[in-house]
């Protein structure tokens, strides 16, 4: 008996399993945990009243705060999903295999979208689409005198298509990945049968990168079911409500408990889609890294150039270029919003002048800025590794462990860190780091509890795209290892670690700019001593100083963009052939 | 498998372990002190020299604020008190009362003073629990109303009330009466801030239902007849919010999207909203012309507090009692420099000696309902509840 116990404990795959589950039993089960302690009564081992439960799910009021908003989640977060993956992988095929001119621009244009926050692009909808439903200045369109109806500028429409100008590009970082790692043999095979090649880019490349296809999916599904600010935006007006909004409202206006049941329900809803998206896609080998490498040979698009050239560059003009230059313009505007009043410097640069924005400075004045810039580059750069680390582990695991609790746990775990609201996660560390009481150390306070923060709320990204890279490997690459002695450590660092780099560093990246954009729940623990960019665009917005919000927010897209370009250099470095 | 096969995992999964754990030797290392009852007396009679000697001791002093005006108050506090190193930190409000139970629970260390707003749930969610305790300073005595000593000292009042735009209504407001916003004339045309999704917005609308008697006062001077409550609506305060809800009033998401909707230069037509009275202050900064509809019937809204607490855990409490005092400003008429950042028109100082700041209607012309934390913390609740039920 302790025999088998003991050689089971020594293999090495069990004995990963452990540390992976352990590492994320500490930075997700118990937030989770936490989460619906909260909600049990004190009676029966919780800490709440237990009302909460029955008030959501079956009261008068279950249908404007439940059930409605969890139709319109799933709307929103379903047109996300499809739409994010399609556009993400035309993108991607148009980058890796097409040979439109100006391709590696676009490859560099199209992960910008994911640097800059949500609220951009809702802002960047809003200065075009804005009707005079509301009130105020109304949108391009509206100033040309065109009539925009409610439907095109408020609710499921524009909550929708912002969230997909946001995370197509994470779709495309994916699929990109997985398509650069497919080999030039399988396509020449398709195109000598005489298959078209919209046929062979249907039929072959794309069900071959199935597995990012749905890593993909999952995320752009798990961000658009909880996404707030752009339904906050675009869809209060016309009381278009999503669990997400729903959700923050209850817990900031005091009703904690009421918030944790919905997140714990949003929570049930992302294990459903879990789930199913797993099942669609069990017992098929995906491996198309053999070890006959081959470069992948280039399409020739001829009539259908001009057509897909239009397209791609149509989708960057609308969800990079616009966004970005709306940003940059509200920057130098005199006014918020507003480009009849003048433009100026003055957030940039000015010094203080009490009669613009009670006195504050331009951004580049603030000390702060540049220890703040160091602060967010690094906890980026060490969340990027630990992350990668965790994910890259925890995909071996799944790919490798035959128990279904096993990998059906580190999978879930993985997956729902998004849906735990940051104020509650925030505050499930502060318990469990927060004296150093029991086994844990007492972070609280210092620069690692944010990292380790991080680290569990950008966990989704470094698993999926490691599962999604790991799944091309084919197996006997590995078991040729295995035959010629190499153990296990020795086939993830030779075998799998390079010829999944591609999707990992892609992975790294996801998980950096993740960080560095917008973290919310930061504020909970973040020090005076650890400034960070987020905190700070945070700082100015909540005082009124859209400007210097917002030249916070693009200096954050900066480096956004620096690491992303950094990371394609990477990329490019292991396999140099590829756009 | 071999053990010896185990050892290469072993090495890959180190440097997962090294990023998750080897700094753990840089934790701040801090526990709390426990505040005492007799301590927290002590600390409570002691005059201003025995607070400042005291806390000059102490040596430090960390403050969590839920405006980031409180850099300013920092850079006073420092002038006047070199000796004590003030740490300031921006949180909103409920991200802060999160913050603050956690810490308290957990024993981790934490701020020496809360500058918080949200009153109700600061009621019920802090004070209640002993995480946060009053300290009103012997000099505010005489010239503090009763009202903000308790449950915690107020600095300052701040505002939602009705607005709307003075250049498409050079005249005046153009409504007397709050129910004219649930007539066919202002349907679609009154924006606010989803009381569901903000605890001040929720407080206002609380008021209106803890005001009922009032509200059904006005609605028989406006409409000339007495007001019939619909089935199921128990008085004239959620009637008025039954009727404004089902006159398409506009919801966003921040009170900055109220004063762009309400008060943008330029309008036919602007709506009319609930919003901060001193964000009138901004008008010519951002080309907005705000005004506040004070005379409306039966009150323009509310009025409410930012209060001062010290934590339980206050590692500093005698230097958190100073910055208390500190943060109420001096004996000039308009505080000095301390409380210059709170000294603006449309906020008013909770101090019964210092004068309003011009520029905005005399306290005593304001018509705006005081709220009262304590009531409010106990039906808010349900009035939550209610506007679910009819959106």
């Amino acid at each position: 008996m302790t025999s088998r116990w003991s050689r089971a404990l020594l293999n090495p795959v069990t004995l990963l399993a452990l540390v992976v589950l352990l590492v994320l039993g500490v930075l997700v089960a118990a937030p989770l945990a936490g989460l619906i302690g909260a909600t049990v009564p004190a009676g029966a081992g919780g800490t709440g009243t237990g009302t909460s439960w029955r008030d959501v799910l079956a009261s008068p009021m279950s249908q404007n705060l439940f059930w409605t908003p969890l139709r319109n989640s799933i709307l929103v977060a379903l047109g996300t999903a499809v739409l994010s993956t399609v556009l993400g992988g035309f993108l991607a095929w148009v980058v890796v295999f097409s040979d439109i001119p100006g391709k590696r621009l676009i490859g560099v244009l199209a992960t910008i979208p994911f640097a800059l926050p949500s609220f951009a692009l809702a802002l960047a909808w809003t200065s075009v689409f804005r009707n005079d439903r509301v009130g105020g200045t109304p949108g391009l369109l509206g100033s040309l005198g065109i009539q925009v109806p409610d439907v095109l500028a408020w609710g499921a429409v524009p909550v929708t298509l912002t969230l997909v100008a946001h995370y197509f590009s994470l779709s495309f970082v994916i699929i990109a990945a997985a398509l650069a790692s497919l080999g030039g043999d399988l396509i020449a095979a398709a195109e000598l049968t005489g298959a078209s090649r919209l046929r062979v880019a249907v039929r072959i490349a794309l069900p071959a990168v199935s597995p990012a296809l749905l890593s993909s999916f999952l995320l752009a599904f798990a961000e658009g079911v909880s996404n707030f600010a752009s339904p906050a935006l675009l869809g209060l007006p016309v009381r278009f409500q999503t669990l997400s909004t729903r959700l923050y409202g209850a817990i900031s206006t005091g009703d904690t408990e009421r918030g944790y049941v919905l997140s714990i329900l949003l929570v049930a809803v992302a294990a459903v889609v879990l789930y199913l998206g797993n099942r669609a896609t069990r017992g098929r080998n995906f491996a198309v890294i053999t070890g006959k490498s081959s470069r992948p040979r280039l399409v020739r698009l001829r009539a259908w150039r001009l057509p897909v050239l239009t397209l791609a560059w149509a989708l960057i003009a609308a969800t990079t270029l616009l966004p970005m230059a709306v940003l940059a313009m509200s920057t130098l505007t005199r006014r918020a919003n507003s480009f009849d009043a003048g433009f100026t410097l003055h957030y940039w640069i000015g010094a203080s002048d009490p009669g613009i924005s009670h006195g504050m400075a331009g951004v580049l004045r603030d000390a702060a800025l540049t220890t703040a810039t160091g602060n967010t580059v690094a906890l980026g750069a060490c969340v990027a590794l630990g992350a990668v680390l965790l994910g890259m582990l925890g995909a071996y695991v799944v790919r490798r462990h035959r128990g279904p609790f096993v990998t059906g746990g580190i999978g879930f775990l993985s997956y729902v860190p998004f849906l735990i609201p940051g104020i509650a996660l925030g505050a499930a560390f502060i318990a469990l780091f927060g004296s150093g009481a029991g086994p844990l150390p007492s972070l609280y306070g210092t620069f690692w509890i944010l990292v380790l923060a991080g680290i569990a709320a950008s966990i989704p990204y470094a698993f999926q795209t490691a599962k999604s890279s790991l799944g091309q490997v084919s197996y006997e690459l590995e078991e040729a290892a295995t035959l010629a002695g190499a153990g296990t450590g020795r086939r993830i660092g030779r075998i799998l670690l390079p010829l999944s780099a591609r999707g990992v560093v892609g992975g790294a990246m996801l998980v950096f700019v993740t960080v560095v954009r917008d973290l919310s729940l930061m504020v909970l623990l973040v020090t005076p001593a650890t400034p960070l960019l987020a905190v700070q665009t945070f700082r100015y917005a909540s005082e009124g100083f859209t400007q210097h919000a917002n030249a916070v927010t693009l200096i954050i897209a900066a480096v956004s963009v620096t690491a992303t370009i950094l990371a394609r250099r990477l990329q490019g470095a292991r396999r140099p052939w590829n756009a | 498998m071999s053990a010896r096969a185990a050892i290469p995992v072993l090495a890959a999964a180190l440097p997962l372990t090294l990023v998750l754990s080897a700094c753990s030797s840089a934790g701040a290392g801090t526990t709390g002190t426990d505040a005492a009852g007799h301590d927290t007396q002590r600390y409570d009679a002691m005059s201003h020299e025995e607070l400042v000697a005291a806390a000059e001791e102490e040596g430090e002093v960390v403050v969590y604020s839920f405006t980031s005006r409180i850099a300013t108050v920092a850079e006073e506090f420092r002038k006047e008190y070199p000796g004590i190193a003030i740490t300031e930190h921006d949180i909103p409000s409920s991200e802060q009362i999160e913050r603050l139970a956690s810490e308290h629970a957990a024993g981790a260390s934490t701020a020496d003073v809360a500058y918080v707003s949200d009153a109700p749930v600061v009621v019920t969610q802090l004070i209640e629990e002993g995480v946060l305790l009053p300290y009103v300073p012997p000099r505010m005595d005489d010239v503090l109303p009763e009202e903000h000593k308790e449950p915690l000292v107020t600095n300052r009042l701040s505002t939602k009330v009705l607005m709307y735009n003075e250049e498409a209504h050079p005249d005046g407001a153009p409504v007397e009466n709050l129910w004219e916003l649930t007539s066919g004339a202002w349907e679609g045309r009154v924006v606010m801030v989803d009381p569901n999704g903000r605890g001040d917005y929720l407080d206002m609308v609380t008021e209106m239902v803890l005001r009922a008697d009032e509200m059904d006062a006005a609605y028989q001077e406006w409409a000339g007849e007495p007001l019939q409550l619909d089935d199921g609506v128990e008085n004239a305060g959620y009637q008025f919010l039954a009727d404004l809800y089902a006159n398409d009033v506009i919801l966003v998401d921040s009170t900055d999207a109220v004063n762009e909707a309400v008060g943008a230069t330029g309008q036919d037509n602007p709506p009319l909203g609930f919003t901060t009275y001193s964000d009138r202050r901004d008008n010519e900064d951002e080309g907005w012309a705000l005004q506040v509809a004070g005379e409306v019937a039966p009150a323009p809204g509310i009025i409410f507090p930012a209060m001062l607490g010290v934590t339980a855990d206050a590692q500093n409490p005698a230097a958190a009692r100073l910055l208390i005092d500190f943060m109420m400003g001096d004996d000039s008429a308009d505080g000095g420099p301390a409380y210059a950042p709170f000294y603006v028109p449309g906020d008013y100082p909770a101090r019964s000696d210092l004068q309003d700041p011009e520029g905005a209607l005399p306290r005593e012309e304001f018509a705006a309902w005081p709220i009262d934390p304590e009531e409010s913390a106990a039906v808010r609740g349900e009035v939550a509840d209610f506007l679910l039920t009819i959106q």
